[in-house]
């Protein structure tokens, strides 16, 4: 059986083609969880092995990116939302500044407007993996600096300490000195929650040239859904 | 009941955006935060609204909400939308209120600057408030409603036949109208072959737009009898087999690989971008995907690309309260922004051009490429007894008379300006897929110039159509019958919907949370009707059998045969255009000192200096299909000469995509000029690896009406590209004429050049047998090849040496075509290429040394060598032992060998030097912030 992917098409996602081909071609089985069938109960967040948020404007990025598509996961969908929370998750861009507004990778933490105040696109920005993050999501990358493509205008990771030490999340994912395009505190590029199932990154593997790095994180995930 | 909720953020030392925004402004205490207002169903509990404060507060570090705390008007200054705007994010206002269980009726958002400087609110209003659509409040503003009002009137009547033609005349340019006496006379006969009834204002109002010359096309039907059909004709001789469809659709469409088809349309919106250069070019790259997603049955976008030239930065405004070029140069990147990356469409080209000429009326143009299946690439057409289904955004009071007023020169108003609003048409773009593929669509089109008039009225021709204006969901409360059939709101597209299929629509729709309503009917009367009954409810309509009318009609605003329809514009006869300057001036000998102060002028020129501020805010990369372009480089982002992109998974066919144009040509001499660009834009997709038959071209012509020879020089164009087109058998497909390039300013007349856009789309069947532009290995060599163009007139080096006017070159077709032929023969012995153009090979080594990290070494070189601008040849990398394997149909000379230490080095001397450096990188900018 191939593992099941939802990834939750929301109004104003726009990299569903994407991520759908990326899950497609390390054998995963994906397909779109309207959000419109999620509200009405004819289907749920947590129905597939991988919950995906992928990259789009979530409702034109109103009222700030991800705020409604988040106070809807912790609203209308919350008993789906709480549920999806034991699984593998992967969040990308929008996807991320959603789950960190709902709140996957605790409290204290934002994506906020870039540094420059506006939107950057860079196509062969480098990431490097955190070695020390045994995420099934980064199984095999430890260490390695993976180019692709950062477009975002509200990516700036910062984070408060918690009072009392547990932090809702790890650093995943890295940009080397001088190659910070959003100002990210620490230049944090991408995290996931301490059990390693959720994974978060504001940039975009999914449309790297380079197919071993476009994929890796994908596999990962799928691999890890099939135990 | 309504509320205000002030997010303010606290000071954030690492945003640089603010710290600028302080310095650019020279207000050092600048605060600025957004208000939100919000209308209540019910008045709200405290704990309500402290629960609605918490949440537009919650996800943030160091953000306070300040619930209903007035404008201190001494330190403060807001600007909001005019009444009477629809704020795009009122519909996420009130979905989150309705996540809190607390029912809101509509929402308006503001922002607040606060400063201590008395000077604040005259910076503002200068800096940050667009009049058009944009209020300063330097008070509380007091709202009653945040929902629009609007009101039904009754249609009013004109008894067309108890008029005198100067009446007439006068009715015909009477609120806003652009109707002629001529166009009125046939009015007239439109009210006597209908029975004498007197005719109503929506009739008016709908033949208005619908005999503009933006839908109908009137300047190029009167001219030559019919330009169009000369471009079509020529389409036809060429018998290329890869064209689908030309001139037909809302895009033109071309043949690609396995069972798709791809599209090609590009649009200018010059006319609302003067007025409003955000919404105006907001609502451009908005309407063109349209055109793409309303293309045969439906095509998804998967490139766009814009082009604006405005005046020179520094320049006022040529009209009184309209933005001044530097302005239109800020708000177009801004709009470009939000539209294109929120659409989701990756950015193929972009580039902003500043030319005196265009200091009225901005050149704004907007383009897209789609894929489709191939199958269903045809237009459809509905049958009798379909739905006109509408579907996407409401219908507001705005883009009222934005059809005739863009085809009148300077008179259009600020309500001919439309809005945008992304979101919905991110809603139905994957929805209007989804429904092509359940077989639900007998025809599609989108809703732009003239709104529903045009839409409905041009996918009725083909059986007949009526609607019921009162079903069309309304931003206001109600609107006359006439501003609804003419609103050009954004964001709605028109299905004809074959009634078996309805429900699998709707279920469609609703999956993709996209507003639908059936509105009326097709029918097989040949007739177009429209009328206002509110009685008649969208399940009566969906109820009637095929072709029957309903019983109450309410109001009618007319009921009218097709065939009575239609307009014929005069014919006019023009002779050939004015002469132009004859001699070419010669490139002047310099020093090597001068050489370098030059180059240092010619990069730091805003035509070939870095866009990187703007290039760097378009999402190039989304889809996940783009392999060149719009950008290349390592070190340093440079353009590219062509895009290239693989929509299809799992085929390595790649679409390739170039553009083609320059101002200060057009301006020496338009029809060398487009000579030169056709043979610029077919260079482009031959070096890239594009066979030339693979090659269509999409065209955009922007020419003045009022200046000596506009028409001739029109004419002359017209010929000169349908020539061009069955030389190399290169079929335009597509296009649109804008031919009100002449405006009336504060200071008298001004004309932008005879010009005409070109863009070429073409196809390669493997991505890898696409050329890079990165040059790859020191020790190897550039060479020129191609056809010289060496004259200095319309250059940018001529420019800075004041020898820029004067003769251009000519380019011999046949001449032209043996280089294509021998650039495809040769291209294996290339290891990189790129073509030349602004700056000539001075700047493209200079591009080519930043992007690569290479440098180039020339032995010698004067002047022209260096700065004449052969916009036809290239420059191509290739190992020193293949040059003498190069045919001599490609004319080539070495320039330069590739050295592993980055620079330009003329007889070793540095040309390339810091200051080039940061002109290149900081003249653009520079000249906007």
């Amino acid at each position: 059986m191939k593992p099941t992917v939802n990834v939750l098409y929301l109004p104003g996602t726009n990299c569903q083609e994407e991520t759908l081909r990326a899950f497609r071609h390390v054998g995963a089985a994906p397909r779109l969880l309207f959000l419109a069938d999620a509200l009405a109960g004819r289907d749920r967040l947590d129905s597939a092995d991988i919950l995906c948020l992928p990259g789009g404007f979530s409702f034109g990025d109103h009222l700030a990116a991800g705020r409604v598509a988040a106070m809807l996961l912790r609203t209308r969908l919350a008993d789906q939302y709480a549920a999806a929370r034991g699984r593998l998750m992967l969040a990308i861009c929008n996807g991320f500044q959603i789950a960190v507004r709902a709140g996957w990778f605790g409290t204290g933490v934002a994506l906020t407007v870039n540094t420059n105040g506006t939107f950057q696109n860079v196509p062969n920005q480098p990431h490097e993996v955190v070695p020390d993050n045994p995420s099934p999501w980064l199984a095999g990358l430890s260490g390695q600096t993976l180019e692709f493509p950062c477009a975002h205008g509200e990516g700036r990771f910062v984070a408060e300490p918690n009072p009392d030490g547990r932090e809702g999340w790890r650093a995943a994912l890295r940009y080397p000195e001088h190659a910070n395009p959003d100002g990210s505190a620490d230049g944090v590029a991408g995290v996931t929650t301490p059990d390693g199932l959720a994974f978060g990154l504001m940039n975009h593997p999914e449309r790297a040239l380079d197919k071993q790095v476009r994929l890796a994180f994908f596999a990962n995930g799928v691999r890890a859904a099939r135990g | 009941m309504i509320h205000k909720f002030s997010v303010r953020g606290v000071a954030d030392p690492a945003d640089q955006s603010m710290a600028h925004l302080r310095a650019s402004l020279r207000l050092p205490d600048l605060q600025v935060w957004r208000d939100y207002y919000i209308e209540f169903e019910r008045p709200p509990s405290p704990a309500e609204i402290a629960e609605v404060a918490a949440a537009l507060g919650d996800g943030e570090i160091g953000t306070r909400v300040v619930v209903d705390e007035p404008l201190d008007p001494d330190n403060m200054v807001q600007v909001a939308h005019r009444r009477g705007v629809v704020d795009n994010e009122s519909d996420s206002i009130v979905a989150m209120c309705a996540l809190l269980d607390l029912p809101a009726r509509a929402g308006k958002v503001a922002t607040t600057y606060q400063s201590a400087d008395p000077r604040l609110v005259e910076i503002i209003a200068a800096t940050r408030c667009n009049r058009a659509v944009e209020d300063l409040h330097t008070a509380e503003p007091v709202y009653q409603t945040l929902v629009p009002v609007g009101g039904y009137a009754p249609a009013r009547r004109f008894d067309l036949l108890a008029l005198d033609d100067e009446e007439l005349a006068a009715l015909g340019r009477a609120d806003g109208r652009n109707l002629s006496l001529e166009q009125m006379r046939q009015i007239r006969e439109i009210q006597r072959a209908t029975g004498g009834a007197p005719v109503t204002d929506v009739l008016l109002e709908a033949l208005d737009a619908r005999w503009s010359d933006h839908c109908l096309h009137t300047t190029w039907r009167s001219l030559g009898g019919g330009l169009l059909g000369r471009l079509v004709d020529a389409a036809k001789d060429t018998g290329n087999p890869n064209i689908v469809s030309m001139f037909h659709d809302n895009a033109g469409v071309w043949d690609f690989y396995g069972g798709h088809a791809l599209a090609i349309k590009a649009e200018t919106h010059n006319g609302p971008s003067a007025v409003s250069a955000y919404f105006g070019q907001l609502t451009k790259l908005g309407g063109v995907l349209r055109d793409i997603l309303g293309t045969g049955l439906g095509a998804d976008p998967i490139g766009c690309f814009e082009y604006t030239a405005t005046g020179p930065p520094d320049a006022p405004a040529s009209i009184r309260g309209r933005p001044a070029p530097r302005q239109i140069a800020l708000d177009t990147i801004r709009a470009i922004k939000e539209y294109g990356n929120t659409f989701g469409v990756p950015m193929m080209w972009s580039r902003m051009a500043f030319h005196p000429a265009y200091r009225a009326k901005p050149f704004a143009l907007g383009g897209s490429i789609g894929i489709l299946p191939r199958d269903l690439a045809a237009r459809g057409r509905p049958r009798p007894g379909d739905m006109v289904m509408l579907i996407g955004g409401r219908t507001g009071n705005e883009g009222i008379h934005g059809a005739s007023a863009s085809s009148a020169g300077a008179t259009m108003a600020e309500a001919a300006v439309q809005i945008g609003a992304p979101l919905e048409q991110v809603k139905f773009r994957k929805a209007i897929i989804d429904l092509r593929d359940a077989g639900c669509l007998r025809a599609v089109t989108d809703l732009g110039a003239a709104g529903l008039n045009s839409a409905v009225g041009e996918m009725g021709e083909a059986c007949g159509v009526w609607i019921n204006t009162a079903l069309v969901p309304l931003k206001t409360s109600a609107l006359p019958m006439w501003r609804i059939l003419l609103s050009e709101s954004q964001e709605r597209m028109l299905l004809a919907v074959p009634a078996e299929k309805l429900d699998r629509a709707r279920e469609i729709t609703e999956r993709h949370q996209v507003r639908a309503t059936v509105i009326g009917r097709f029918t097989g009367s040949g007739r177009y009707g429209v009328f206002h009954a509110p009685e008649l409810d969208e399940a009566s309509v969906v109820a009637l059998p095929p072709g029957a009318m309903p019983e109450d009609t309410g109001e009618l605003g007319f009921d009218v045969p097709y065939e009575l329809l239609g307009y014929r514009p005069a014919p006019r006869e023009v002779g050939p255009p004015p002469a132009t300057a004859s001699t070419v001036e010669p490139w002047p000998e310099l020093d090597r000192p001068e050489l370098a102060k030059l180059l240092e002028q010619v990069i730091g020129d805003l035509e070939v200096a870095s866009q990187e501020y703007a290039d760097a805010q378009y999402d190039s990369t989304v889809q996940g299909n783009t392999v060149h372009g719009p950008q290349y480089g390592r070190r340093h982002r440079v353009p590219t000469t062509y895009w290239a992109g693989t929509p299809v998974d799992g085929l390595p066919a790649a679409a390739v995509f170039a553009t083609a144009f320059s101002p200060w040509l057009y301006e020496a001499h338009p029809v060398r000029a487009l000579r030169q660009m056709f043979c610029a834009l077919l260079a482009r997709q031959v070096l890239a690896g594009v066979d030339l038959i693979d090659v269509c071209v999409c065209d955009n012509f922007y020419t003045p009406h009022l200046s000596e020879g506009a028409d001739e020089w029109l004419v002359a164009m017209v010929d000169e590209l349908a020539a061009l087109v069955r030389r190399f058998g290169t079929p335009v497909i597509s296009g649109k004429d804008s031919s009100a390039g002449s405006t009336h300013t504060d200071h008298g007349l001004v004309h932008v050049p005879p010009a005409v856009f070109l863009s070429a789309l073409g196809k390669v069947p493997h991505v890898d047998q696409l050329l890079g532009e990165e040059w790859t290995d020191p020790g190897n060599v550039i060479v020129r090849i191609g056809p010289a163009t060496p004259s200095p007139a319309a250059t940018v080096a001529g420019r800075a040496l004041g020898i820029g006017s004067g003769a251009i070159d000519d380019i011999g077709p046949e001449e032209f075509r043996r280089y294509l032929d021998a650039v495809a023969q040769s291209r294996h012995l290339f290891r990189s290429g790129t073509t030349i153009g602004s700056g000539g090979v001075a700047a493209r080594l200079v591009t080519g040394s930043l992007a690569s990290g290479l440098g180039a070494e020339l032995g010698g070189g004067g002047t022209a060598d260096l700065f004449a601008e052969h916009r036809c040849a290239a420059l191509v990398e290739m190992r020193p032992q293949d040059v003498a394997a190069l045919p001599a149909a490609l004319s080539p000379v070495v320039v330069a060998r590739l050295s592993p230490a980055p620079g330009v080095r003329l007889g070793g001397e540095e040309l390339l030097t810091e200051a080039v450096r940061q002109r290149w990188a900081g003249a653009f900018v520079g000249s906007l912030l």
